[in-house]
C-alpha cells in the first residue's frame, strides 16, 4: 500500500513536470535560424567563453559548425536563448577571411564621413576585447595605455590591421577582419583609429 | 675641203633635228597635262577608297566591340548563374534543418610513476541538432589500459530540448552539475593542471554524472547574469568493505547509474551569479538515498585470506547471504564553487562534501561516512608569450587514510594554440605513508581539444 501511494506521488510529479515542458515548449523561438546581435554577442563571447576555457578563434570553425557549438555551450554554460544567439551571429560574421588591402591615405581629417563617429564604432565593436579604458579583456588582446603599445603604429598600418585583421606576437587568438564587424567601412576603421590614438595614446 | 664639207652637214643634220622637236614638244605637253589630270583622278579615287576601308573597318570594330560586350554579358549572365547555384548549394550545405557535428578532445602524456607514456583519453562528442529545437549530445572516451586493451565508454548521452529561452531539458545520462570541475573543467585542453584534483575524479568526493534529467538555462537578474541547473536521477549506490569483523563504507559510486536499486531518486542542482562579469559564484545542493550494492570481505578459504565481492542482485539457491535487506541511507552532496579572471589571470576553487548516513540493520550495517575535499588554482598568461604557470593545492579527505590526499602541483603550460595545449606537471604529494598517494610524481601531456 505504501508502494501504490508513492508510485502514485512519482507519477503526478512526473505528469506535473510533462506539462510544464509542454507548455514551456509553446513559446520556443519559431524562426530558426534567428539573428542576433553583433554587438551585444560580441560583449557576451568576451566575457562568458574565457570563464571555463581559452578563447577560440572566430575562424577555427565555419558558421555551420559554430550553430552546434553554440548551441552545446548554451546548455553548458548556462547561456539564454537570446545570449546564445548574439555570440552566434558574432562568431559567424568574425570568421570571414577579409581581402587584402592597400591604405595610403592618413586619417588626420576623417571624422563622420560614414555616418559613425570613431567612438560609436569602438563601442559597437571593440570594447568587447579592448574594454572601455584600452587596457583590454580577454588574454592577448594588447594595452593601449601602455609604452609600447600599437597606438604608436603609423594609421595605415592600424587600418590595414583592423581591416585585414591582426594577430599580436604570442596572443593565443587573433583579432578578426574588421573586428568581426563586416559591415564596417574603410572610413569607420580611419574613425576609430583617430578615436583610439585619441583617447587611450599616451 | 673635205673637212668644211662634214662639218656643213653635220650642222644641218643638227638644224634639221632641232627644228623637228618644236612640233614634238607641244605633243608631249598635252599628254602630260591627260596623265596628270588621270592621276588625280585616281588620287581621288583612292582616297575614296580608303575612306571607304576606314569606314568599314571602323564598323567593322564596332561590331567586334559589341561582339565582345555580348559576350561579356553572356559570360556574365552564367557566371551569376553559377553563382546563384553555389549559393543555393552552399545555402543547402551550411543551413539544413539537421546539423551534424564532432567535436571533442585528445590527450597523450607520461608520467614518473610507472615511467611510462600513455594515451590518456581519445574522447569524441558527437551532436546531432534539429533547429534550435533539439540536439542529441554523446561523449565516448576511449582509453588504453596498462595491459594494451582498449576501454570504452560513455561519458554521456543526453537529448537537449530547446524549450524556451530560459530552459533546456536535458535528459539521459549527463555529468553532474554539482560544482564546476566535472561539467565544465575535466577535459584535458581546459584542466591547466595535467591530473584532476584530488576528490574530484572517479569515485571521489564529488559525484560524475548522473542518469534521468535535468532543467537548465540562464536568466539575467537586471544587469546580472545568472544559470541555474537541477535535476532528477537514479541517484549514486555504494561499496562497503569488511575489515577485521568491522563493516566500513569504502566508496560512493556516482557515475550515471543505469539502474536505481532502491526506488529512491536524488535531487540536486545548481545556482550560478556573476554579480560581475569576471566572476561566478555557483552553490551546489543534492539529496537522495543510496544503497550499499557492493560489500567486499576477507574470507578464509583453503587456509589463505581472499576478498569476496558480494553484490546486490537476485537471490540464487543456496547463495548467502546477499544485500536484499540493505536499506537505503540518506546521501546528501553541498558544494561551492568559484571563478575569478582579470585578463590574463585566473583563479578558481571549489569546495564539495558528501554525506553518506548510518544505517542500523542489514548485512552491511554501520555507521555513516562522509568525503570532502576542496581546491583553488591560479594561472597566469605571460603576456605577448604563449607559457602559462599554473598552482593549485588541493586537500581531500575520506573515510580511508590510504585514500586521503593532500597535494600541490606546480605547472607549466605552453599554448601552441588556444585548444593545443603542452603541459608539464609535478605534485607534491602527502597521503598515507607508503601509499601511491603519498608519492610525488612528474606528469607530462600534450592536449588537443577540436
Amino acid at each position: 500500500m505504501k508502494n501504490i501511494s508513492k508510485h502514485r506521488r512519482n507519477v503526478i510529479k512526473l505528469v506535473a513536470i510533462l506539462v510544464s515542458l509542454f507548455y514551456l515548449t509553446s513559446i520556443n523561438a519559431q524562426n530558426y535560424p534567428e539573428k542576433g546581435d553583433f554587438a551585444k554577442g560580441a560583449k557576451a563571447w568576451s566575457e562568458t567563453c574565457a570563464r571555463c576555457h581559452n578563447m577560440r578563434d572566430p575562424q577555427d570553425l565555419r558558421d555551420d559548425q559554430w550553430v552546434t557549438t553554440a548551441f552545446h555551450m548554451r546548455v553548458r554554460a548556462g547561456l539564454t536563448g537570446q545570449q546564445t544567439r548574439d555570440i552566434l551571429t558574432f562568431l559567424q560574421e568574425s570568421n570571414n577571411k577579409a581581402p587584402k588591402i592597400v591604405v595610403t591615405k592618413t586619417v588626420a581629417s576623417v571624422e563622420k564621413s560614414s555616418g559613425l563617429t570613431g567612438e560609436q564604432v569602438y563601442m559597437q565593436t571593440c570594447i568587447a576585447c579592448h574594454g572601455g579604458n584600452g587596457v583590454g579583456t580577454v588574454p592577448g588582446s594588447p594595452d593601449f595605455t601602455s609604452n609600447d603599445n600599437p597606438l604608436s603604429q603609423s594609421d595605415e598600418v592600424l587600418v590595414k590591421h583592423i581591416v585585414e585583421g591582426f594577430k599580436t606576437p604570442g596572443s593565443p587568438m587573433a583579432m578578426p577582419p574588421k573586428g568581426g564587424n563586416s559591415k564596417l567601412t574603410t572610413e569607420n576603421v580611419k574613425a576609430v583609429v583617430k578615436y583610439m590614438k585619441n583617447t587611450f595614446k599616451q | 675641203m673635205s673637212t668644211y664639207t662634214n662639218l656643213y652637214k653635220h650642222r644641218l643634220l643638227v638644224l634639221l633635228i632641232t627644228a623637228s622637236m618644236f612640233p614634238l614638244s607641244a605633243f608631249a605637253d598635252n599628254k602630260y597635262e591627260e596623265l596628270k589630270e588621270q592621276v588625280e583622278m585616281l588620287q581621288k579615287q583612292l582616297s575614296q577608297v580608303q575612306n571607304v576601308l576606314k569606314e568599314y573597318e571602323k564598323q567593322s570594330e564596332d561590331n567586334s566591340n559589341e561582339v565582345k560586350e555580348l559576350k561579356k554579358e553572356i559570360s556574365e549572365t552564367t557566371n551569376v548563374a553559377n553563382l546563384q547555384n553555389e549559393i543555393t548549394a552552399a545555402s543547402e550545405w551550411r543551413d539544413p534543418n539537421t546539423l551534424i557535428h564532432m567535436s571533442g578532445y585528445a590527450d597523450i602524456g607520461y608520467s614518473s610513476e610507472g615511467d611510462n607514456f600513455n594515451i590518456g583519453t581519445f574522447a569524441p562528442i558527437f551532436h546531432y541538432q534539429y533547429r534550435d529545437l533539439v540536439m542529441l549530445e554523446a561523449e565516448l572516451e576511449l582509453e588504453v589500459d596498462s595491459a594494451g586493451e582498449t576501454e570504452l565508454a560513455l561519458e554521456y548521452l543526453t537529448i537537449d530540448l530547446f524549450l524556451g529561452d530560459y530552459v533546456t531539458f536535458v535528459g539521459g545520462k549527463f555529468l553532474s552539475p554539482i560544482g564546476q570541475f566535472r561539467q565544465n573543467l575535466h577535459p584535458s585542453w581546459i584542466n591547466k593542471i595535467v591530473s584532476a584534483p584530488p576528490g574530484f575524479g572517479h569515485d571521489g568526493a564529488a559525484p560524475t554524472s548522473e542518469l534521468g534529467f535535468q532543467l537548465r538555462g540562464g536568466f539575467e537578474l537586471g544587469k546580472m547574469n545568472s544559470n541555474y541547473a537541477f535535476y532528477v536521477s537514479n541517484g549514486p549506490e555504494l561499496i562497503a568493505v569488511e575489515e577485521d569483523g568491522e563493516i566500513e563504507l569504502e566508496g560512493v559510486i556516482a557515475e550515471g547509474l543505469g539502474s536505481d536499486v532502491d526506488n529512491e531518486k536524488t535531487f540536486g542542482g545548481r545556482l550560478g551569479f556573476l554579480p560581475i562579469p569576471n566572476l561566478e559564484i555557483g552553490f551546489s545542493i543534492a539529496t537522495g538515498k543510496a544503497t550499499v550494492t557492493s560489500l567486499e570481505s576477507e574470507e578464509e578459504h583453503e587456509g589463505k585470506y581472499a576478498f569476496q565481492e558480494l553484490l546486490f542482485g537476485t537471490l540464487d539457491e543456496g547463495e548467502t547471504p546477499d544485500l536484499h535487506d540493505e536499506i537505503a541511507r540518506d546521501y546528501d552532496v553541498i558544494g561551492f564553487d568559484f571563478s575569478y579572471r582579470l585578463k590574463n589571470f585566473q583563479l578558481r576553487g571549489e569546495y564539495v562534501k558528501t554525506k553518506i548516513g548510518e544505517a542500523t540493520s542489514g548485512e552491511t550495517a554501520s555507521e555513516g561516512a562522509s568525503w570532502e575535499s576542496w581546491y583553488t588554482q591560479a594561472s597566469y598568461l605571460i603576456p605577448k608569450s604563449k607559457w602559462e604557470p599554473v598552482i593549485r593545492y588541493t586537500d581531500f579527505t575520506a573515510p580511508h587514510s590510504s585514500v586521503s590526499q593532500e597535494q600541490l602541483a606546480l605547472g607549466v603550460n605552453y599554448q601552441f594554440t588556444s585548444s593545443v595545449i603542452g603541459k608539464a606537471t609535478y605534485e607534491f604529494n602527502d597521503g598515507l605513508s607508503g601509499a601511491l598517494t603519498d608519492e610525488n610524481r612528474w606528469l607530462l601531456q600534450l592536449a588537443y581539444g577540436f
